[in-house]
């Protein structure tokens, strides 16, 4: 029977996704982990995909680097298994997508109620999605200094852990 | 008002993108297998797919229709797409490094999203103003996440389901997703008038 994701959970109970991750670099008392490849990047490694030309699979994963410092005696090429919370990814979703969008979608609006004319409509829309973004950049970084996006390390990963999630493959 | 509603509910349920249109089949048989993971492909998308077709209605008006280069529709529109989604990449590193080390994933499968492109296409042809472009391409990627995620919420509960081993695995996906396309069939006739 496939496997669903590991989930353990916070001191407080909520649950946490569990993922695999490699250590890559050692600075003093903070790691550098970088996200283990799955299916998903494997299929976006092949020849065929189309994204290829906008950035090798290394480079991504080089740029989705993060770091811990509540890691014991981690060295480079260690595999440990990080926790994120549950709610985080749509927390983070929301704050980067939904927040941009909403404010762009008012000003869209406000703007053909008042003006009725594309271009001045259009200005106004590009102004509310900056303004979006301005607004989500702070709030994700409450969200960042509240550590409810962070990894946390959870445990050193087992030989035989990979982060595939199911045996059936699709 | 009650024109923008029906619009959003034709384009979000009526005319689905993946189950009416079947656009974006590819991230739907992949991206499917956890609902938070759809959830966040499905913002990405939302996100990626309401800034294009925004853009591209203004490449349209502005450019391709006064210099009678509509011949060139489809090259720039799949350049300002690819545009769109490295804006979106650099946008979220800049707003949070944190932020794109959870979502940055999604955003490569979104370029080659064909719904994205289909979206923009259907708005251009169907000559809207540029809110109701806006608002069109909003519900109609809205009408994707939601799929998205039931479908992930179904993929969820049949891996604990006991499937024949003949249908173990693709077979029984498809199966799923044709009756899921059979259901919301039901909602055609909505704003028909």
């Amino acid at each position: 029977m496939p496997d669903f994701p590991e989930q353990s959970l916070t001191e407080s109970g909520a649950a946490l996704v569990e993922g695999i991750a490699r250590v890559v670099a050692v600075e003093g008392a903070v790691a550098w982990l970088e996200p283990e490849q799955g299916p998903s990047c494997a299929g976006c490694a092949s020849v065929g995909c189309g994204s290829k030309g906008l950035g090798t699979l290394a480079s991504r994963l080089a740029a989705r680097r993060f770091p811990l410092t509540d890691c014991p005696d981690l060295r480079v090429g260690d595999r440990v298994v990080v926790g994120v919370r549950g709610d985080a990814l749509l927390k983070a979703a929301l704050t980067a997508y939904v927040l941009p969008l909403v404010a762009m979608l008012a000003a869209a609006i406000l703007a053909q109620s008042l003006a009725g004319h594309d271009g001045v409509t259009l200005a106004a829309s590009v102004a509310g999605l900056l303004l979006g973004l301005g607004i989500a950049r702070r709030w994700a970084s409450r969200l960042t200094a509240r550590g409810v996006i962070a990894p946390r390390f959870l445990r050193r990963a087992g030989l035989g852990s990979s982060c595939r999630l199911t045996e059936s493959g699709w | 008002m009650q024109d923008y509603v029906y619009l959003m509910l034709s384009a979000a349920l009526v005319n689905n993108v993946i189950l009416a249109r079947f656009l974006g089949l590819c991230s739907f048989m992949g991206v499917t297998t956890r609902v938070d993971t759809a959830v966040g492909m499905g913002l990405a998308t939302t996100f990626v797919i309401t800034v294009s077709s925004m853009l591209n209605w203004a490449v349209e008006a502005y450019l391709l229709k006064p210099y009678d280069l509509l011949y060139l529709r489809t090259v720039t529109f799949i350049l300002v797409i690819a545009a769109a989604v490295q804006f979106t990449e650099m946008t979220v590193r800049k707003i949070s490094p944190s932020l794109f080390q959870m979502l940055g994933i999604y955003l490569p499968l979104i370029t080659t999203n064909c719904a994205v492109l289909g979206v923009a296409l259907l708005l251009v042809e169907g000559r809207m103003g540029f809110l109701e472009s806006v608002l069109f391409a909003l519900a109609s990627s809205l009408g994707y996440s939601l799929v998205m995620v039931l479908f992930a919420g179904l993929r969820e509960r049949l891996a604990v389901a006991d499937v024949p081993p003949l249908f173990a695995g693709p077979p029984i996906g498809f199966i799923v997703a044709s009756l899921l396309a059979l259901a919301f069939m039901g909602f055609s006739g909505i704003g028909a008038h």
